[in-house]
């Protein structure tokens, strides 16, 4: 009859037979297990029954195990209806008691309301009795008067008198005597109303509907990308049968009110806790819980507001640049609405690939991009996770990173329209075909007559190299500008850019290296056919060199006021190659 | 005799005789002798003159008439310090030595930095132009400081014999004294003492690396002008030998010039096919060896330039045929003096120092 609060898992013990080892052995045959293994002759058989007796210990210590779990289990629950019995023997006995003080308490209104009542009547019969008495003394005072009428010798007062005194007999004799009580001798006992003491007996063993639940707030990494773990108490030692979780996302947009927009989900549960899945993720959702018993269901709780994780970012690979001794990160939100931070993880990496050295994270990154100080020549593994007040989502995709020399993508968005770059980002082409106008499609970003693109910005500080692969016969354009150079200027005709620039003519290899127009006379025997680029922030250089020969070719000494992207221009149709992630060779170093 | 070592090879001979321990040991004298009339028979044999070169050092307590026989032997090839100043940390000093290829006395200058106080260091060999001696280099090319900061050694001949006595060897200023071309004269009066190549490279370097602490297998070499066209020729006539070259303003090709045709056809006659072995343009258009990287400045308002004495365009003509990496620097309003050298001579130390320093 009773139903005990909570809910109690019970967890199904199925006990397996101990299972045979093998070859069919019986380790618990008469000889017992040394007798059988001194049976074996060889050393494999031997070695075969050590694993079975091995596998046979095995199983019996899990045995062991489960038993003792299954007895703790049996404690808790044994302890759990001990309390159950305490709370309904302390409920009943609160329950009688208030039955008894109903009770009690009729009882002396009853008897205060009978005495009023007698004391209402025996008034009321004393004013009879009153009356009487007086009506008495009138009457005996007109017996007296009428014999004394009666006895007076005197005729003529008798004459006087008789009549009148006659009269007041005659009247007298004609009122009528009310001799009835004025009041009835009987109490009327007013039958009293003990329906709701009735009701009371009858409510001990009914179970009260329960009050509305307490629903928690939310708490931290509970919530995934689609899911919610909701936890809720009772708000009192109610007796619940199951509970019904209502849900509905919130939208920025609508407002908080019951009747417009979405539906309202529904689950019911028996536990105190919930996990609803199927949810957006980074999305606001309101849930409130009624509980529901025999007797009835709770008023709603108050309403909670969870949130689910979001969407893992994603890295954008083309996106992102290395230096020694840093490295710039971008990633795509992955998320529709905006997300609190980004958490940015870092790991690294030793030369095979696994993981050496504890991860590090950088927290409450503001926007979607990090640079992160790394150290020099060393591999990591990058991964980036949203993180809103439900937690964190799922970590992203994870680049690699290598912090060997300078790596950097092109800006695809600054090319010039004739300029095409390959698959892997790294090699360009002015191709010989004319392209018709429309395909001119010219933005205030990309370069509109030099057929030029920029790099991804280079923004750190000290030393960055890469190397340039070019051919015999390209006309080409190599080094570095500012971000705002000049998109209708040649690559070295400004102040903004510095640029080794190969010139072929009829009869030989001319080389410049242009900043704001000018060029020193410079003659080089042999072309390169692989620059190499070095640029030095603190020391103001961008010097440029043969790879091939690890000849020097030429220094600029600039001061640069902001920091740079590398430069690349076709001058006539053909095609260079950018190596980026190369470590600086020593020659280059000062 | 105890601790006496003797190494022989065929370049250099040293005979050291140490003694570390005992104050009380005596040299017999009977020996000491021996080895005396053995140095002295050594140093005029004509076979082994050529680098010949003998150190005895000697200490004992009965030292002084020792040391006066052995110092008559010594005085042959003992360096004789003229001056010692110092400079950017380290010490500039010039020395005086008797010639064995050039048959006097001659000078040059040493600049020693101070990483040479502690450590062998790589040595820089400048030849100097027309007219110039040693001193010219040390007091207006300003390169003491570079050569401080990157650890090297830098030596500068004198561009000639001097005092030989020889008729019309102060005629011109452009031919004998002063001028000796870097070439080994084979005409008379001058083939005995004008053996400038053969000075700056093999005798010379000789000399530096066993008085000073200089790395044997390091070294580089430079110049000016007619210093210039030496440097080049040594570089590539020895090839390996010198781990890299610069020049300023040098005479790019002997051959073609007034300069060179006066000087070869009085040091090395009429028969042109034998100036060929002293002019780099035609050097280079056959050269075999080692990768080299070559820096040449060359000032724009050089008025050589202009009167065709330095031809800078045929050396990279050659060079650009034989594919030999040169970087050709035309320094506009820069003239032939040594205003223009300091001016760009931290550049060339810097390409120096990435290769001796490497």
């Amino acid at each position: 009859m009773w139903s005990y609060v909570g809910h109690i898992e019970w967890t199904s013990y199925r006990f397996r037979p101990a299972g045979s080892p093998p070859l069919g052995m019986d380790p618990l045959g008469s000889r017992g297990v040394l007798g059988v293994i001194e049976e074996c002759f060889s050393a494999e058989e031997q070695e075969e029954a050590d694993e079975g007796i091995t596998v046979t210990r095995n199983q019996l210590q899990e045995k062991v195990v489960e038993m003792e779990n299954f007895a703790g289990h049996l404690e808790e629950i044994f302890l759990t209806v001990e309390e159950n019995f305490g709370r309904q023997e302390q409920h009943l006995e609160q329950h009688y008691n208030e039955v008894l003080q109903t009770l009690s308490q009729r009882y002396d209104q009853r008897a205060a309301r009978l005495d009023l009542d007698k004391k209402s009547r025996l008034e009321v019969l004393y004013g009879q009795l009153l009356g009487c008495g007086r009506t008495m003394d009138s009457s005996k005072e007109l017996i007296e008067a009428a014999q004394g009428v009666y006895r007076s010798q005197d005729r003529r007062l008798f004459l006087k008198a008789v009549m009148p005194t006659i009269q007041r007999i005659e009247e007298f004799a004609k009122e009528e005597m009310d001799l009835t009580l004025s009041t009835a001798l009987e109490i009327n006992t007013t039958e009293d109303d003990l329906s709701d003491v009735k009701t009371m007996m009858d409510s001990i063993s009914v179970v009260p509907a329960p009050s509305a639940p307490v629903i928690n707030p939310q708490m931290a990494n509970s919530a995934t990308q689609t899911s919610l773990r909701v936890r809720w108490n009772l708000f009192s030692d109610d007796t619940v049968e199951f509970y019904e979780l209502f849900y509905r996302p919130v939208l920025e947009d609508l407002p908080a009110d019951n009747t417009h927009g979405t539906d309202v989900c529904k689950v019911k549960v028996k536990e105190t806790h919930c996990r609803v899945t199927d949810l957006l993720p980074n999305a606001q959702y309101e849930l409130w819980v009624m509980a529901t018993n025999t007797t009835g269901i709770s008023p709603a709780s108050e309403k909670a507001l969870y949130m689910t994780v979001p969407s893992p970012p994603a890295i954008k690979e083309r996106g992102c640049s290395s230096c020694p001794e840093a490295a710039l990160i971008r990633w795509d939100s992955g998320n529709n609405n905006p997300v609190d931070s980004y958490t940015v993880e870092i790991t690294e990496m030793d030369t095979h690939g696994a993981q050496c050295g504890a991860a590090e994270a950088i927290v409450a990154v503001p926007s979607c991009q990090c640079l992160i100080q790394l150290q020099q020549d060393r591999r990591y593994m990058v991964t980036v996770r949203a993180v809103n007040i439900g937690g964190p989502s799922e970590k992203s995709h994870p680049l690699g990173v290598s912090t060997t020399g300078t790596l950097f993508h092109l800006l695809e968005d600054t090319a010039h329209p004739c300029l095409s770059i390959s698959e892997d980002g790294f090699t360009m082409f002015y191709g010989d075909e004319e392209l018709p106008l429309s395909a001119l499609a010219f933005d205030d970003n990309n370069f509109a007559r030099c057929v030029a693109v920029l790099g991804d910005l280079l923004p750190v500080r000290g030393q960055h190299y890469w190397e340039v692969a070019v051919d015999d016969y390209t006309e080409f354009r190599v080094g570095v500008a500012y971000e705002d150079t000049n998109r209708n200027a040649y690559l070295g005709a400004t102040n903004t850019s510095w640029c080794m620039r190969h010139i072929l003519t009829p009869t030989r290899h001319k080389y410049e290296f242009l900043h704001d127009g000018w060029s020193p006379d410079l003659r080089i025997t042999v072309n390169p056919m692989r620059i190499g680029v070095a640029l030095d922030y603190d020391g103001g250089t961008l010097s440029f060199y043969n790879v091939e020969l690890e000849q020097h070719l030429y220094t600029f000494h600039c001061c640069f006021q902001s920091y740079v992207h590398p430069c690349f221009a076709l001058d006539n149709p053909g095609g260079l190659t950018v190596h980026n992630g190369v470590e600086a060779p020593g020659y280059t170093r000062n | 005799m105890e601790n006496v070592g003797c190494q022989t090879n065929i370049i250099t001979i040293r005979i050291t005789l140490s003694l570390c321990l005992s104050p009380t040991y005596t040299i017999n004298v009977h020996t000491m002798f021996m080895l005396q009339a053995a140095a002295v028979q050594m140093w005029y044999k004509p076979g082994l003159r050529k680098g010949a070169c003998l150190l005895v050092c000697i200490w004992s307590e009965r030292g002084i008439e020792r040391q006066m026989h052995c110092s008559a032997v010594l005085s042959k090839m003992a360096l004789t310090q003229v001056s010692s100043n110092k400079c950017a940390g380290g010490y500039q000093k010039v020395y005086e030595h008797e010639s064995v290829e050039l048959q006097c006395k001659m000078k040059f200058a040493v600049y020693l930095p101070p990483k040479a106080e502690t450590d062998k260091c790589p040595v820089f060999y400048w030849l100097s132009g027309l007219t110039c001696t040693e001193q010219n280099f040390i007091t207006k090319a300003g390169a003491q400081q570079a050569a401080a900061d990157n650890g090297i050694i830098i030596v500068a001949p004198d561009t000639s014999p001097r005092g030989c006595g020889i008729e019309g060897e102060d005629e011109s200023w452009d031919f004998g004294t002063g001028a000796g071309f870097y070439v080994d004269a084979t005409e008379e009066p001058w083939k005995n003492n004008y053996r400038m190549y053969s000075y700056v490279t093999e005798e010379l370097p000789k000399l530096i690396n066993s008085n000073f602490a200089a790395d044997p297998d390091r070294m580089s070499i430079s110049g000016h002008s007619m210093g210039g066209h030496g440097a080049l020729v040594c570089t590539l006539r020895n090839p390996g030998r010198y781990k890299t070259v610069s020049a300023f303003a040098p005479i790019c090709n002997p051959i073609g010039c007034p300069w060179g045709q006066k000087a070869f056809a009085g040091y090395l006659g009429a028969d042109k096919s034998t100036w060929e072995a002293y002019d780099a343009t035609v050097l280079a258009a056959s050269y075999d060896g080692p990768k080299l990287d070559i820096l040449i400045d060359q000032g724009g308002d050089d008025q050589f330039l202009s009167s065709s004495q330095l031809l800078p365009d045929h050396l990279i003509a050659a060079c650009s045929a034989k594919k030999i990496p040169v970087v050709f620097r035309r320094q506009p309003g820069y003239d032939h003096s040594y205003f223009f050298i300091y001016s760009f001579m931290s550049d060339h130390i810097k390409h120096h120092a990435k290769y001796l320093n490497a």
